[in-house]
């Protein structure tokens, strides 16, 4: 339980094959409830099946997991009954009517009638689609089909709800408002939201902790701040004025130097972890460098990501994809 | 469980009642139907519509037929249009869901044969009906309604045994129309293989069994077979192995 709080998804050496391919490999989770958890990750990550497998959909080959405190293996059918999902494919039913699909997934999980025509009405106006509700979904924009889907998973109150790449596919407007859409909801309804994304931006913006995965692999977890701590490689950018090629090529050989490039003024410098810049700028200085400005560069958490898919890359771990 | 399946009928329900209400897709066929073997047949036909032996298939093979094309829709199109595995992400048991997509089926295919029959009625007995009402006989009439009821069942389960292995509802209905052509064409093929004397014999000791009893014999058959199909699709139809699939 970290720091003291109740867990939503704990999972223990979690490992998921398919034949001779291993889609998770002793994936260890532990998600505090009421939170955005980000899980990032590039295509054939894992990431479909690390849901499947939370669900109760299909069994891990080795290994335990807990979601709400109930086993995936033995507990699936009451995992599903607290849980809300939206997976790879919105789901929808494009014959039937925006209301009508709500109302089937209401009827499902069993709620009395007026209480679902309210909470049908009330998911429908706060994604804007209460006036288009009696229309064939078919007819519908991929964004407006993914907020309805977003809205089946949350009709039913559960406590956590899992989301597929929900932006998936969707332009960059209909992007902000669902992921603006996405974090009130998660505010308001106090839901654990386990979010799964290859767009760094949507996971930035929405979760207080992001897990990044690769060929089944859990490559790190923490909050996008000190993720992108970790990505602080230590470059720095500094203005200069008076450097020429020749020192740059000189520079890019002192110790603690990993690379040195110069566009127009502006040197981009990259230091080994823990080195100080001091060296560099009297060094500089020294070559009658003008230094003005020296500015350590704060890394994102793309810069992040990418950092760890390149030293997984490097270590030659690559599975490839997964199913 | 009971209110789980009917939630999934009444699902199925609003998807037919679509594709019912579309000319398009499928509505113009089955006001064909309707008009041929509801109005058509029975004027053409008379008193006889109701008599004859041989219109004791007639509805339980109209039945099968429309269930055959419902169920292929209701499970392949399920996996094609990708809503399958959200339903199987939902709080509805496996069972829950079969049962409920293979009753739809089935009351929508009993229910349009049974409309038809009804239509059927009122034609006959308009064109026909000047020295008295023109009406099946009771025991006919009884064996005709269980024989549809057992037919759309087993269908139904060879429906979800076919669409299961299909990818696409294309693919479902293809391999149903062999199938279809092979369970009722395969018994008339083996019958005509047999030798003369063979057949001759096997028609004189079924008149010696009697109508009541070889009706009774059909119904007990199709009960068993339709009970072995559906719990075999009822066995195959596992989320763990679908949302893989």
């Amino acid at each position: 339980m970290p720091n003291g709080r109740e867990l939503a998804i704990r999972a223990d050496r979690v490992t998921r094959d398919f034949g001779p391919v291993r889609a998770l490999d002793a994936l260890s989770l532990e998600i505090p409830k009421g939170i955005v958890f980000g899980f990032l990750g590039p295509n054939g990550a894992g990431k479909t099946t690390a849901i499947r497998v939370l669900l109760g959909l299909i069994d891990p080959s080795a290994g335990h997991a807990e979601v709400l405190g109930l086993d995936t293996r033995r507990d699936g059918s009451a995992i599903r009954t607290r849980c809300g999902a939206l997976l790879e494919h919105p789901g929808l039913y494009e014959r039937l009517s925006a209301y009508d699909n709500l109302d089937f997934y209401g009827r499902a999980w069993r709620i009395a009638r007026r209480a679902r025509q309210e909470r049908i009405r009330e998911m429908l106006t706060r994604f804007g689609l209460w006036e288009r509700r009696d229309d064939p979904v078919g007819r519908w924009s991929r964004g407006m089909k993914q907020k309805l889907a977003v809205a089946r998973a949350v009709l039913h109150r559960p406590a956590l709800v899992f989301l597929d790449e929900p932006t998936s596919g969707l332009d960059p407007v209909a992007t902000a408002g669902l992921r603006e859409d996405l974090a009130a909801l998660a505010a308001q309804e106090g839901v654990t939201v386990f979010l799964t994304t290859h767009n760094l931006n949507e996971a930035e913006r929405l979760c207080a902790q992001v897990g990044v995965i690769r060929s089944g692999k859990l490559l790190a977890v923490g909050s996008p701040e000190q993720l992108r701590t970790r990505g602080d490689s230590g470059r720095v950018d500094i203005r200069t004025t008076g450097i020429t090629e020749e020192l740059v090529r000189h520079l890019g050989d002192l110790p603690d130097v990993r690379t040195a490039a110069a566009s127009g003024d502006h040197l981009a410098v990259s230091v080994s972890n823990g080195a100080s810049v001091a060296p560099i700028v009297a060094w500089l200085v020294q070559h009658d460098v003008g230094v003005e400005e020296v500015r350590k560069v704060r890394a994102t958490l793309e810069d992040a990501f990418l950092d760890l898919m390149g030293a997984e890359t490097r270590n030659g771990e690559d599975a490839g994809g997964t199913p | 469980m009971i209110h789980d399946i009917w939630t999934v009928v009444w699902k199925e329900w609003q998807e037919f009642r679509d594709q019912l209400l579309s000319l398009r897709r499928g509505g113009l066929s089955a006001m064909i139907l309707a008009l041929i073997l509801g109005v058509v047949a029975p004027v053409q036909l008379g008193a006889e519509w109701v008599e004859s032996r041989l219109i004791i298939g007639y509805w339980p093979f109209l039945a099968a037929t429309m269930v055959s094309s419902l169920i292929a829709d209701s499970v392949a199109g399920e996996r094609e249009r990708h809503t399958l595995e959200t339903l199987l992400a939902s709080r509805l048991s496996d069972s829950a869901i079969l049962i409920g997509k293979i009753i739809a089926a089935v009351l929508y295919g009993v229910g349009f044969a049974v409309v038809n029959l009804a239509i059927g009625l009122i034609a006959v007995n308009v064109a026909h009906g000047e020295n008295g009402l023109i009406l099946f006989a009771p025991q006919r009439l009884i064996v005709t309604v269980a024989l549809t009821i057992l037919a759309s069942l087993l269908m139904a389960g060879i429906g979800v045994f076919i669409s299961l292995r299909a990818s696409t509802v294309k693919q479902a209905q293809q391999a149903f129309g062999i199938a279809i052509i092979v369970l009722t064409m395969g018994p008339l093929l083996l019958f005509n293989a047999l030798s003369y004397e063979t057949r001759t014999a096997f028609i004189g000791r079924l008149g010696r069994v009697g109508e009541t009893r070889i009706e009774a014999y059909v119904l007990a058959g199709l009960f068993v077979l339709s009970a072995i199909v559906i719990g075999g699709a009822l066995a195959r139809f596992k989320r763990g192995k679908l949302v893989l699939d």
